[in-house]
């Protein structure tokens, strides 16, 4: 008896039958949601999966995702309100793009960040961008070569430009939450940018011709003050930043050559060393920058097999890249009056104390702060040949 | 359970009128004087079936004594019979006064057993259930008149199969042979491996109808006596009328009869065997059946080929480690998609989500469904491929493969991925060395199926934790199921996950032999390296 009825109670556990459960096909995989902001109501945009297309077997030769878009007061209520429009219910585990428009940025992007950092289907993993000039519906929008899914190809796409270019830098949704609630340190952005025909650029006709009619790019880095975008950075005010923030993998940079002409350096490491410290009552910050590299290109003539060649190469690199980025500290410190470099966060963590007097009124004295620059660099190699074949021919 | 319940077992055997019953009583009896009667008995006894030959004759100088031979036809080696013993009762002492030399002390029983028969094994018999049993085991029985004795000459012989190799345990490297159905070909199997004084075999006859011969073999000094004792214990206490095949005897004294995991070990190899022995264990042998019993019984030892002693060591550690493996795909993998796929999608990479999601478009049933069905699918499909005629199992594959394999993906009822994930499964289901730990883990499949479709991963953890305890409790002979896992026994993990070489193997398995634990003395001359001059 005391058998059957423990066998029972067992059995009464599968009464709760599959509680939870989701077959894959009952999902809309969800890898790119655009925010835009109109008229004071959140505008959602989800960018879903339309697997049989994806799969090389089933295709029918529509395009590989759908847009569903809705509006509502919170971005919560409007991703619920898509279900009216959409067969399945959205699924954003998987996302990676979250695009958000160029209105909503400059009004702040606080509020519509908090959905996504709650709840627990969601890995804040994903890359965050601003849609620079248009809606971020627009850009959610457009047909890709190469990988047919948009919100793959911009992933794609900034891994690998981030990972071999300075200039672009991603941001992932945990990085720019730790920045936007961090009093040290203000947020950036990479910018998206459409380029071309948006109309076309829609419909799979935009992938059919060799250059597409409407392309999406990535674009400089957008400056937030608070949770708002203030400005857009330059490239090489960009290309300032990630020298800074230590965040340059590999990258190409053109530097003059001693005489004339241009010669390419190929950095294969960079490390900077931000440290704060308080002198004589006052703020200041040491940069101190190791970069490792190859000479990557000569356009000019100079003789590589001389080892004094190369210490002259190492010199013009320093005092170049010096030069980028004390135009990009200038810019923050004298136009946006804005710490994007995290130096407040490094002064607090040298002099907690003195940072507290001067935390409240810290842009200020971020403007004024003296920051002391110090690149050191190391040419490894100079490729398969020793000269340039310039040298060889005659003009 | 009431249906368990053996109160009522006596009221289905009505005692009063029963034919065993009448001649019960006379068989207990000793053996009549009267030749005459004697034979009365028997033919009274065994219904006058045909195969039972009952030739009397008469011998000595004057044929004035009556005797009389029985034997079975078939079971009893003809030729042998007529050379031996015919000729010699007929012929060779015809000219002998047999009745003058007969004394009290010398009768002609023991004339006919010490001086005249040409035969190896001979008994004298006074009772008549002794002489029923060897009767009916081939052996010649001669009864004379005028004696309450007779004589038993074994000279069986029956046709049977001969040593061939083992179907169910095949290597690639090491020995060929495997048992018979004859119990002495066995022992002599075993025999011929292990030329050991101390190797014993006690018979034992079980079965109150089939008299089935039994062996316990084990290497005296180095089995547990403990353990031999239990075994002896426990096929005392069977009481049944038949015992046709070892897996009777294993039922019967197995530890724990409802358990999916069996706790004794079965082998058609003699190599196994005498391995066994020279560990401490103890061999059953039941004749009838080329299926050797082997306790205690481990968990680890059914994932044990013969054949990771006979290969590089390396290999054979890895090869053991890789049917661990298998093991856990076949009980697992089925259980790990669908609570992935179904519950735990996050879990997956993008682009395989989305592949799989792609494959699944237009699936009509649950994960779980499908892969029930597949699995049903496919051990029926199995389970014919055992039974069917050998001849149209090639027909059945072929429908098989494409019934799952292609139609049902085509037609959009089953999933590729499933089809695939199923396949590893009853492909890794056949990589364990013994067919009892793979069907109890195709068992427990369906089971966390079930636990992974109700409760995802969580689940599969309960029935895994479920699973651990349970084969933690059992125990094979007082030997827990476990060891050397756990309890954990450091000098016996060189053979368990992986093998050591042998030449490391120095001590024999802790709780399997408690007496004599050494297998080499020396460990520096043990380790193989050039002789240094």
């Amino acid at each position: 008896m005391k058998q059957c009825m423990f066998g029972l109670l067992i059995l009464s556990l599968f009464l709760t039958g599959c509680w939870d459960r989701r077959e894959l096909n009952e999902l809309a995989i969800t890898l790119a949601i655009g925010i835009d902001k109109v008229e004071d109501e959140y505008q959602v945009t989800t960018q879903v999966v339309v697997p049989s297309e994806v799969s090389m077997k089933g295709s029918t030769g529509s395009t590989t995702v759908a847009l569903f878009t809705a509006s509502g007061e919170t971005v919560y209520e409007a991703i619920r309100r898509m279900t009216k429009d959409s067969p399945r219910k959205i699924y954003p585990g998987h996302l990676r793009m979250l695009v958000i428009g160029e209105e909503l940025a400059q009004e702040g992007i606080g509020k519509s960040l908090e959905l996504l950092s709650r709840d627990w289907e969601l890995r804040p993993d994903f890359y965050v961008v601003v849609a620079k000039d248009i809606p971020a519906k627009e850009i959610l929008n457009v047909t890709t070569a190469i990988e047919s899914i948009p919100a793959n190809k911009m992933f794609n796409s900034l891994k690998m430009s981030e990972k071999a270019w300075a200039g672009t830098h991603s941001i992932t949704l945990h990085e720019l939450i730790a920045d936007l609630t961090s009093d040290g340190k203000e947020a950036v952005l990479t910018g998206i940018q459409l380029i071309g025909n948006k109309e076309i650029g829609s419909s799979k006709q935009n992938v059919e011709t060799i250059s597409p009619a409407a392309r999406i790019k990535y674009d400089n880095l957008a400056v937030f003050k608070e949770d708002k975008l203030v400005s857009w950075l330059t490239e090489k005010e960009s290309r300032g930043y990630s020298d800074i923030t230590n965040s340059v993998k590999t990258t190409v940079t053109p530097i003059s050559c001693p005489k004339e002409g241009k010669a390419t350096i190929e950095v294969i490491q960079s490390n900077s060393d931000v440290k704060g410290n308080i002198n004589n009552g006052k703020p200041e910050v040491d940069i101190n920058i190791k970069v490792e590299g190859n000479v990557g290109e000569v356009e000019c003539k100079i003789n590589l097999t001389k080892l004094g060649t190369i210490d002259e190469l190492e010199k013009i690199y320093e005092k170049e890249v010096i030069e980028i980025i004390n135009e990009t500290l200038d810019t923050l410190q004298k136009q946006y009056k804005t710490d994007i470099f995290g130096f407040g966060e490094a002064i607090h963590r040298s002099n907690p104390k003195e940072w507290n007097k001067m935390k409240e009124n810290w842009d200020e004295e971020f403007s004024n702060l003296t920051v002391n620059v110090k690149v050191d660099m190391k040419l490894h190699r100079t490729g398969t040949i020793n000269n340039s074949l310039l040298e060889k021919i005659k003009d | 359970m009431w249906f368990l319940k053996k109160k009522n077992i006596k009221e289905l055997n009505p005692s009063p009128p029963s034919p065993s019953q009448a001649v019960a009583p006379q068989k207990k009896d000793a053996l009549k004087t009267s030749l005459q009667q004697n034979i009365q008995t028997l033919k009274d006894t065994l219904g006058e079936s045909s195969d039972i030959i009952i030739r009397e004759i008469r011998i000595g100088k004057e044929g004035t004594i009556k005797a009389g031979i029985i034997y079975t036809d078939g079971l009893t080696d003809t030729p042998s019979l007529q050379n031996f013993i015919l000729e010699t009762l007929m012929l060779d002492i015809k000219g002998i006064e047999l009745q003058k030399k007969t004394s009290p002390e010398q009768n002609l029983i023991s004339i006919l057993k010490d001086v005249a028969l040409t035969v190896g094994e001979i008994k004298e018999i006074t009772n008549l259930d002794v002489l029923f049993t060897s009767l009916l085991s081939g052996d010649t029985i001669i009864l004379i008149d005028g004696y309450a004795q007779g004589l038993i000459i074994s000279n069986k012989h029956w046709v049977e199969r001969g040593v061939t190799e083992p179907a169910a345990q095949t290597v690639v490297r090491g020995p060929r042979e495997g048992f018979t159905e004859n119990l002495r070909v066995n022992t002599a199997l075993i025999r011929r491996k292990l030329k050991d004084p101390n190797l014993w075999m006690e018979s034992k006859i079980i079965g109150t109808r089939t008299k089935t011969n039994i062996a316990i073999v084990y290497i005296n000094g180095i089995a547990n006596d403990k353990i031999v004792k239990e075994v002896r214990l426990r096929l005392d206490r069977i009481n049944i009328d038949g015992i046709l095949e070892s897996g009777n005897i294993e039922e019967l004294i197995q530890d724990s009869p409802y358990s999916p995991f069996s706790t004794v070990y079965n082998t058609e190899r003699p190599d196994v065997v005498a391995a066994a022995l020279i560990e401490g264990r103890i061999a059953i042998l039941v004749d009838g059946t080329p299926f050797v019993l082997l306790v205690p019984a481990l968990f680890v030892q059914f994932f044990q080929s013969a054949e990771d002693y006979y290969v590089r060591t390396v290999i054979g550690s890895l090869i053991r480690l890789l049917r661990f493996f298998a093991s856990g795909i076949s009980l697992l993998a089925p259980a790990l998609f669908i609570a992935i796929t179904t519950f735990h999608q996050s879990m997956l990479p993008p682009a395989l989500i989305i592949s799989l999601a792609a494959q699944r478009e237009g699936v009509p049933f649950p994960a779980f469904i499908e892969a029930v069905i597949m699995e049903v699918t496919f051990e029926i499909l199995r389970e014919a491929g055992v039974r069917m005629p050998r001849s149209i199992g090639s027909a059945m594959s072929i429908v098989g493969a494409f019934v799952i394999g292609t139609a049902a993906v085509e037609a959009g009822i089953i999933s590729a991925m499933m089809v695939i994930v199923v396949s590893i499964t009853a492909i890794s289901s056949f990589v364990s060395p013994s067919y009892d730990i793979a069907i109890a883990v195709r068992m427990l499949r369906f089971a966390f199926m079930a636990l992974a479709a109700s409760f995802g991963l969580f689940g599969i953890t309960v029935g895994l934790i479920a699973l651990i305890l349970h084969l933690c409790s059992l125990r094979s002979f007082g030997v827990p199921y476990m060891s050397p896992i756990a309890p954990f026994n450091v000098s016996d993990q060189k053979d368990t996950f992986i093998v050591l070489p042998i030449w490391k193997m120095f001590t024999r398995p802790r709780l399997i032999n408690q007496q004599n634990r050494v297998r080499q003395q020396d460990s520096a001359s043990a380790k193989p390296a050039p002789t240094k001059k």
